[in-house]
């Protein structure tokens, strides 16, 4: 078993600089049978989306036959507490019992449970006191995130579930949430559907994120759930951001921005930004809609 | 035939599988020619999986005006009714015949080699 310390800086959300580091980490154990010690005493602060990751990479880690430790010594208090308080430290089987504070828990799902997922999302993301929105706007914001959870479900084919864990910014008035896979990624179900290995990247995030595209017609009609996702963000000045292998998606009120990175990872991340403040959104009309359906 | 959307999924719309108990009893009474109206009186929250195989499978088999004639959905609060009509625009263009379908696969494949 290979024995490696890896070295936790501190790991914001606000560049793709701040995922790359991320990724760098899931690089130096993406091997069998590691032996993994977990080592803070360079992390000042871990935000949401390195919560969910290194929740991740410690059930990969897991998976592949290795160990993972956490060098529980070198956290510095706020971290350690904070971690405590959002139940990363407790879920994984270290000491610590999750409290209600201010974060929003850490989750680890296997498989999609629709009550346990929606719950969370409505009551412990959305449904702290800290987002003013009427329960309209909650339940139309759960449905379009439910969007992140199908897809990573049906297509991330992650062997060990997906990872989540979420934030709010009480003073630029924002609530994220980051959802993690560790399966294949989204440009290489986008290639073997093409049949075309050539497809870089950022075309087939974009080729994701058309309307009516799927990998997995069955003859059935799809591929609504990203489409309505970003037209939510784009018009409620969020901001959802999509990493999966070398692609990199950013949509915001501008637009949509596709690209390729010089990092990889082989699953898919997201990370998406909401203003908590009802003024933002543009809700559809309450007016009865007469007109026929089909 | 009337159904509550409430009583045989509960408040949330979301899962394929949910979809697809909805679709497995309208389906055969729509097929028959008779009318089926579905109400979502207490139905809060809405994705495309559960529209996609509930209401947007119809399509593939039953014709645009048959079904405006035969089923009827009600009590749809306007956010779930604006995903459903963006699953019914994307079902139709998709079923709109079995060669427009295959022709729109070929087209999403040439797109994947051409990007």
């Amino acid at each position: 078993m290979k024995k490696i310390s890896l070295s936790i800086p501190k790991i914001n959300d606000y560049t793709t600089d701040d995922f790359d580091v991320l990724f760098n980490l899931w690089n130096q154990v993406n091997n069998d049978n590691m032996d993994v010690t977990y080592e803070f005493s360079q992390c000042n602060f871990l935000r949401h989306n390195a919560v969910a990751f290194l929740g991740g990479l410690t059930r990969l880690i897991q998976a592949r036959g290795g160990t993972v430790r956490f060098a529980l010594g070198s956290i510095p208090i706020k971290v350690k507490d904070n971690l405590e308080q959002n139940g990363f430290i407790s879920t994984l089987g270290f000491e610590g019992t999750p409290r209600t504070g201010n974060s929003i828990p850490y989750r680890e799902d296997l498989h999609q449970d629709e009550t346990v997922l929606v719950d969370y999302l409505k009551t412990k993301w959305l449904g702290r006191g800290w987002v003013h929105v009427s329960d309209r706007l909650r339940d139309k914001i759960v449905g379009r995130v439910w969007e992140i959870y199908a897809n990573a479900f049906e297509h991330g084919k992650s062997p060990i579930g997906i990872f989540s864990c979420g934030q709010h910014y009480p003073r630029r008035h924002e609530l994220k949430l980051t959802v993690v896979d560790f399966g294949v990624g989204i440009p290489s179900n986008v290639r073997i559907y093409a049949r075309n290995q050539n497809i870089s990247a950022d075309k087939a995030l974009q080729w994701a994120f058309k309307r009516g595209t799927t990998t997995k017609p069955n003859g059935t009609s799809r591929g609504m759930g990203l489409d309505l996702l970003k037209e939510f963000v784009k018009l409620n000045k969020g901001k959802l951001e999509v990493f999966s292998h070398e692609g990199y998606a950013i949509i915001d009120s501008e637009g949509e921005r596709f690209m390729n990175r010089g990092t990889f990872f082989e699953g898919t991340l997201v990370n998406i930004t909401f203003i908590c403040d009802e003024s933002y959104y543009h809700m559809a009309s309450e007016r009865v809609d007469e007109e026929p359906l089909f | 035939m009337k159904l509550s959307v409430y009583e045989l999924v509960g408040e949330n719309c979301l899962t394929m599988e949910d979809g697809q108990k909805i679709y497995d009893l309208i389906y055969p009474e729509l097929q028959a020619g008779r009318t089926v109206e579905l109400d979502f009186d207490k139905a809060k929250i809405f994705a495309s999986p559960f529209f996609n195989f509930s209401i947007g499978r119809l399509l593939k088999d039953i014709k645009p005006e048959d079904l405006n004639r035969l089923f009827k959905v009600i009590n749809l609060v306007p956010v779930g009714r604006e995903v459903l009509k963006r699953v019914i625009e994307n079902s139709k263009q998709y079923y709109s015949d079995e060669n427009t379908r295959k022709a729109l696969d070929d087209v999403l494949l040439e797109q994947g080699e051409d990007l």
